[in-house]
């Protein structure tokens, strides 16, 4: 495994979810909750024969940035693809259960200096959503995280990091767009029904699934930055996400709720608007909506760097916040 | 003296009998319209014709495969397709339609279970399965192509051709069929003024056709370094030192798959730290992989000479001139039957993923109810026995042959390298290593004379796994070689059958050698070591020269 300061420059998309679980927080400080030395696999697979892992694609404990406790949940897409099963599903659930119940602890025990000291949640997406293997238990787990997600609401930041190959899809797509800050990378790629799908049920016309650079013109981090589902985007390495994640642990709480997509009337009726606009706007492709914004020659978006991009990409202007 | 008066120029009156039939279909030069096509087919081609459809791997006749399924069956049928590949729908599509009833190929790729179920079905009476080359050489002896239908991207109004990146076979074909008397029509993305450059002079073309699309190309050689896994590194750095290295390798022919695209990435990096640059991979018969671009800017490539051009890797290849086969025009000219000549006499090394691996040592990438083919990796995977020049890794390789004095008595002879990469179990935890080869299966299935090997046992001499390299012509006999099998065969049944002491011995004598033998560190062996992580850093790599399709970005 690379060291940590070795992470902070490796590329988040080549690095493996326990390696982003060390480096998305301060150095030295990460403790694993049921790490594979408690073997705690699924018990579904092997009465499929299929081959399990000890810690059932998902790696979850503790960290420190600054004097905040993050409790941090990072995806393995290399084991099922980072499907959710009732193992790992359950360990998302208890991480973000220990960060409220550590967000009492510390609002009792330092009841003035409380919000220096506020936990917060980081998962780290890479999935495709539910285990079909287990699919009654995978789709309960989801529910269960949302329901988390939901009693965190004004209490502690939820953020989610998207940029590790598989992405984030299927039911986590929904939950990922439930969390409070959705940061991503321009290989990051956010949306509910997967390509493949799409163009199964759909057809070859209505979305080409093997034409990658419309894949992820479509669902990757640069169209989300655009449009707004992302709130920020960074560099493809551990550190350019470790380094917004300390960004936004120094703004004040108010000001985490602004960052929201859905979860109120007034965001659902800028959401609305949006799918009005996708009718008359008639697009065929993301770059439309791209020079809609704003953007002149969006074809020259999809191959400028990150630095770059963020200079001259011109976004849809919120409502709110 | 009386002397009996005989007719030597048959073939040509032929030709001209059906020339004049279709005079009138002829625009200017030349030129026939593209909706003339169906017809234009029906007059030049006869019933029982042997009929070349131009495609290989890589750029396709489409459009003319499409017009010969349209002709009507009535007068057109009973035809010998003899074609480098079936890989469009159409190539079959034929067959259905009775228009035609023989097949002789190489390789099927997309096609290959329908394939199977035509010769089942007795749609389809099968020929043969021929290695590229093969196939080529029968152009010139019992195959001769009486109508060959071919592609370019474009063609002037005389008929002068320019194939360009693309050449490919078009010169093979259309030289076997035109100096036989026969007939050559090929389809052009674009009809110019003037051609950029003579790839096949107007004489030897009778018509051009625009197409109405241009016609596709596979970028079949394009491995995205993203999908590399961490085994592929190790087994790349095995290879590296335990074959690269060792035999001092410096001409060569890559497979397609992942291994060698992971080898092709390590070269500016492992190989580099091995003190190996100047010393290998100087030479390539080899198609513009886009994985070879850090190797190529680093400094390792001297030539390589391409089967066919790749997508995308036109720009870039055209800017490296010192390194490939560049035109006047200032573009590539690819040439798929000099490269096999190449890759099979003037390249120490072949190397390569297989599919499956039988316990004698045969290698075969055939499944039970596919009729895939062979391509070229036959040709370029066997020991070229009409070699007479010598290296320094062919002749340490023949020094090493274990089985030498039986053949040859003392008499020095090299050998060349074919190595076979694989992991001991493949996709879906299916052993790579069986009792018996898939092929024997699909010789039953699909009617054929022999099961199709790929490479042979008594050609491989070195293989890969994650747990080792067996240096499998050390071998004196048959025994010896099916150990050293087992000793790299991990956890499959055959692996499961290795005995402890049988394989420290062929450890011992460096017939079987490990990563630890090796002197490799495992725990380096992860994607940090290649050159290049993504599509995205190729095309840093080459300067922005490199314009991946669609397909390969990832951005």
């Amino acid at each position: 495994m690379l060291s940590w300061d070795e992470l902070q420059k490796a590329k988040f998309t080549e690095t493996n979810a326990r390696e982003r679980a060390f480096g998305l927080v301060d150095k030295g400080t990460f403790t694993e909750f049921v790490s594979p030395r408690d073997r705690m696999p699924s018990p579904h697979l092997p009465v499929l024969g299929e081959a399990i892992g000890y810690d059932d694609g998902v790696v979850t404990g503790i960290g420190l940035i600054g004097k905040r406790p993050v409790f941090v949940v990072s995806q393995e897409g290399r084991f099922i693809g980072g499907a959710v099963g009732e193992v790992h599903g359950a360990k998302m659930v208890q991480a973000i259960k220990l960060a409220l119940k550590a967000y009492e602890d510390v609002k009792e025990k330092y009841p003035d200096s409380y919000e220096e000291r506020l936990p917060a949640v980081v998962i780290s997406f890479e999935t495709g959503g539910v285990r079909l293997h287990e699919s009654n238990a995978g789709l309960l787990a989801h529910a269960e995280v949302m329901d988390q997600i939901q009693d965190a609401r004004g209490k502690i930041p939820i953020i989610a990091v998207i940029g590790s190959k598989v992405g984030c899809f299927g039911g986590m797509g929904f939950v990922g767009a439930a969390t409070d800050v959705v940061i991503m990378s321009e290989q990051g790629r956010l949306g509910l029904t997967g390509p493949e799908v799409i163009e199964q049920e759909m057809g070859k016309d209505e979305f080409d699934a093997s034409n990658k650079a419309l894949v992820f013109r479509t669902t990757g981090g640069k169209h989300k930055y655009i449009m707004q589902d992302a709130n920020f985007l960074v560099k493809d390495t551990v550190g350019g996400f470790y380094q917004q994640l300390q960004e936004v642990m120094k703004l004040p709480f108010a000001e985490i709720e602004k960052f929201r997509r859905i979860g109120s009337k007034e965001l659902v009726e800028e959401q609305l608007e949006l799918v009005k606009l996708a009718v008359e706007l008639g697009a065929k492709d993301s770059m439309d909506v791209w020079k809609y914004y704003g953007n002149e020659d969006p074809a020259k978006l999809v191959d400028m760097g990150p630095e770059e991009f963020l200079k001259v990409a011109k976004r849809r202007e919120r409502k709110l916040g | 003296m009386e002397r009996e008066v005989r007719v030597w120029d048959n073939l040509k009156r032929d030709t001209e009998e059906r020339m004049k039939k279709v005079a009138h279909l002829v625009e200017e030069g030349k030129v026939v319209k593209a909706e003339n096509t169906v017809a234009l087919l029906e007059g030049v081609i006869k019933p029982g014709d042997k009929v070349n459809l131009e495609g290989n791997n890589q750029k396709q006749a489409d459009f003319l495969a499409e017009c010969l399924c349209e002709v009507d069956p009535k007068k057109v049928y009973d035809l010998h397709m003899v074609q480098s590949v079936v890989s469009l729908k159409s190539h079959l599509d034929v067959f259905e339609k009775g228009i035609a009833k023989k097949l002789d190929f190489s390789f099927s790729g997309p096609q290959a279970g329908r394939l199977a179920d035509f010769v089942r079905d007795g749609k389809l009476e099968l020929g043969a399965i021929h290695t590229y080359l093969e196939l080529f050489g029968r152009y010139y002896a019992d195959l001769v192509p009486k109508v060959a239908l071919v592609v370019a991207f474009e063609a002037d109004k005389e008929g002068n051709l320019y194939t360009g990146f693309n050449t490919e076979d078009t010169p093979i074909i259309v030289e076997a069929t035109k100096f036989k008397q026969g007939i050559v029509i090929a389809q052009v993305n674009k009809i110019v003024d003037k051609v950029p450059r003579v790839d096949i002079p107007a004489d030897w073309v009778d018509f051009v056709i625009q197409s109405p699309k241009n016609f596709y190309i596979e970028p079949l050689f394009t491995r995205d370094p993203g999908l590399i896994t961490d085994t592929q590194v190790l087994m790349g750095m095995m290879a590296l030192k335990g074959v690269y290295a060792e035999y001092g390798v410096q001409s060569m022919n890559h497979g397609i798959g992942f291994f060698t695209a992971a080898i092709e990435l390590m070269l500016p990096t492992y190989a580099e730290e091995l003190g190996l640059k100047g010393k290998i991979c100087s030479y390539f018969a080899l198609n513009p992989h886009p994985t070879m671009i850090p190797a190529i800017e680093s400094g390792w490539v001297k030539n390589i000479h391409c089967f066919g051009g790749e997508l995308g890797m036109e720009e870039y290849v055209a800017a490296r001139s010192d390194v490939f086969f560049i035109g006047p025009d200032g573009t590539l000219r690819s040439n798929r039957a000099y490269s096999q000549a190449a890759g099979l006499y003037a390249m120490d090394m072949f190397i390569g993923g297989t599919l499956q691996i039988d316990k004698y040592g045969n290698s075969s990438t055939a499944t039970a109810n596919r009729v895939a083919g062979f391509g070229g990796a036959p040709n370029m995977g066997s020991d070229a026995k009409g070699r007479r020049h010598s290296s320094d890794a062919w002749l340490k390789c023949g020094l090493e042959y274990g089985m030498q004095d039986q053949l040859l008595g003392k008499m020095p002879r090299g050998k060349k390298l074919v190595v076979q990469m694989q992991e001991t179990f493949k996709e879906k935890m299916d052993p790579a290593f069986v009792d018996e080869l898939d092929a024997w299966k699909l010789a039953k299935n699909a009617n054929l004379d022999i099961p199709p090997v790929m490479v042979y046992s008594d050609d491989v001499t070195h293989y890969i796994t994650e747990e080792g390299i067996a240096y499998f012509h050390k071998c004196v006999d048959m025994k010896e070689k099916m150990a050293a099998i087992r000793a790299i065969a991990g956890y499959t049944e055959i692996g499961l059958q290795a005995k402890e002491e049988e394989t420290m011995d062929l450890r011992k004598r460096g017939i079987v050698k490990t990563p630890e033998d090796l002197g490799i560190d495992i725990t380096r062996a992860n994607r940090s070591m290649l050159a290049a992580k993504n599509i995205k850093e190729l095309v840093e790599w080459s300067g922005g020269l490199y314009n991946p399709p669609a397909r390969f970005r990832n951005w």
